[in-house]
């Protein structure tokens, strides 16, 4: 089992939390978020991000607005909400709590 | 030239490639599926279309307004299965990471596996009319047990030997009793192989591919013949579709259905005709059908009588014809008077504007072949005048009894 492929239910838990931070930053839409991750480990397609956006929104974490776009149908702009920023602090100070616990451990 | 479909992608039209519009349709239906539980399903599967219809669009211009199977096949790709939005639910992203790079195939082989233990349809017992020598109980029997039809018709065959004809009355309990595989559902429970689109895609897929990857000969002919019936089914769906539009359409409005305005002098005539062979074929469809169930009483009885006593209405079979030989040929006789009925039938749903009377007209000149062959046959066969004669003496026997 190659690193990629022990590592994908990581990377998929992980995805959540990279979203979060890319949607903090500025308003993006599904096209924007794709392009960010494409370039890294966690390259994702519309088939899983939509889903996973439509649950962050229902769990209040990010809110969307509709903007016309300069060719084609208007799109969902994302963005995080006051809860989403809430949850991404937690994460944040999870994840480099983590970091730190699998750095001390072992030599 | 192909046929191709249009198909709404979130509130908008396209135009896709029937076999493109197959894969389309699969991955939809598996999004679908995979969203089953999801609240917000609807906007998730609206927001896929949307995607989906961006990414068609990069294919289309002022030149090519068709999307075609190998873009699909690309776009269906970038799009990657749609996940489940449960947190542990779903394949993980690692099929997603190597696409990029990897396989194309990939992401659609993914989208298979999702669906695959997506539950099997309980097996049932029907009557399969497609391809059926009588009703189709040997072929529905055929397709529960997975065996060849013919095996099955040989084994009830040599069953009717066996039990003295009373297999024939086992037969004609199931041809009354089991119902006829109607939709396709019916068709894939008789199998008892799951039901959905997909599937039914992939299997004709991986027909395809194997048919043209080579093997022998006697498979390549089965395959062919599995893909052949596949397309019949589809014909089939396509003329009932237009019939009932057909039909929606002389609801509406009382004049029948004409694409393009008839001329002036004709119209009158025109307006008349689909009625008038409605009714004609009703009429004679329903003398027909009641003179095919007598004949089909009276074949059954000749048909035991053959193989209880030998004889059937006190007519002998030649000297030294075997009993199979005069089973084949009560078959023969049978789908010799059942095909113009059958043909008349169909005649019904093929009775369209623009040739109202070609089906009547298959089906008279069944009976006109039918009847010149039975002259001949009474004229210059003389096995064959023995028994319509020995026909004619036991009905006159019979009368006057």
């Amino acid at each position: 089992m190659s690193i990629d492929q022990k590592f994908a239910p990581i990377r998929k838990g992980l995805l959540e939390f990279l979203v979060l931070r890319i949607v903090s930053g500025t308003t993006v839409y599904v096209a924007d978020l794709l392009k960010r991750l494409a370039a890294t480990e966690f390259a994702t397609q519309e088939g899983t991000l939509y889903p996973l956006l439509s649950r962050l929104r229902r769990e209040g974490l990010v809110d969307y607005q509709w903007q016309e776009s300069e060719a084609g149908p208007p799109r969902k702009y994302y963005r995080l909400t006051d809860a989403g920023r809430a949850q991404l602090a937690e994460l944040d100070q999870y994840w480099t709590q983590i970091n730190k616990t699998i750095s001390d451990m072992g030599t | 030239m192909r046929r191709v479909i249009t198909a709404s992608l979130n509130g908008n039209a396209y135009q896709i490639e029937d076999d493109a519009y197959a894969v389309l349709a699969t991955y939809l239906e598996n999004a679908a599926l995979a969203l089953a539980t999801d609240p917000d399903k609807d906007e998730i599967i609206a927001d896929v279309e949307q995607a989906i219809a961006d990414k068609c669009a990069r294919y289309l211009s002022s030149h090519k307004s068709v999307i075609a199977r190998a873009e699909i096949d690309q776009v269906l790709t970038e799009m990657g299965p749609v996940e489940g939005g449960g947190p542990a639910a779903g394949p993980s992203v690692a099929g997603a990471a190597a696409a990029p790079g990897g396989e194309p195939a990939g992401a659609i082989g993914g989208i298979g596996a999702t669906g695959a233990d997506s539950g099997g349809t309980a097996r049932r017992l029907y009557q399969i009319s497609d391809g059926a020598l009588l009703s189709g109980v040997c072929n529905g029997l055929a397709a529960y047990f997975h065996i060849d039809v013919t095996l099955v018709r040989l084994l009830f065959v040599a069953l009717v030997f066996l039990t003295g004809g009373m297999a024939i009355f086992a037969y004609l309990v199931l041809m009354f009793v089991v119902p006829y595989a109607k939709t396709s559902e019916e068709h894939a429970a008789a199998r008892g192989i799951p039901f959905n689109a997909r599937t039914l895609v992939e299997g004709a897929k991986q027909k395809a591919a194997e048919f043209t990857s080579g093997g022998d000969w006697r498979q390549s002919r089965a395959e062919w013949r599995a893909e052949w019936r596949r397309t019949r089914a589809e014909w089939r769906a396509e003329w009932q579709r237009t019939r009932a539009e057909w039909r929606a359409q002389r609801r509406v409005r009382p004049a029948p259905f004409a694409p393009t305005p008839p001329p002036p002098p004709a119209a009158p005539a025109t307006s008349h005709v689909p009625y008038a062979a409605h009714l004609v074929t009703g009429l004679v469809l329903t003398l027909l059908g009641i003179f095919l169930a007598v004949f089909t009483v009276v074949w059954v009885i000749a048909l035991v009588s053959l193989v209880t006593t030998g004889a059937m209405f006190g007519w002998m079979l030649p000297n030294g014809t075997p009993f199979w030989i005069g089973i084949i040929v009560m078959v023969v006789i049978y789908e010799l008077v059942a095909w113009p009925i059958k043909a008349l039938r169909h005649a019904r749903y093929q009775t369209s504007p623009y040739h109202p009377w070609r089906g009547p007209f298959d089906g008279v000149a069944g009976f006109a072949i039918l009847a010149v062959l039975l002259w001949y046959g009474y004229h210059h066969v003389s096995t064959l005048h023995d028994f319509f004669e020995h026909v004619r003496s036991f009905w006159e026997t019979t009368v006057d009894a």
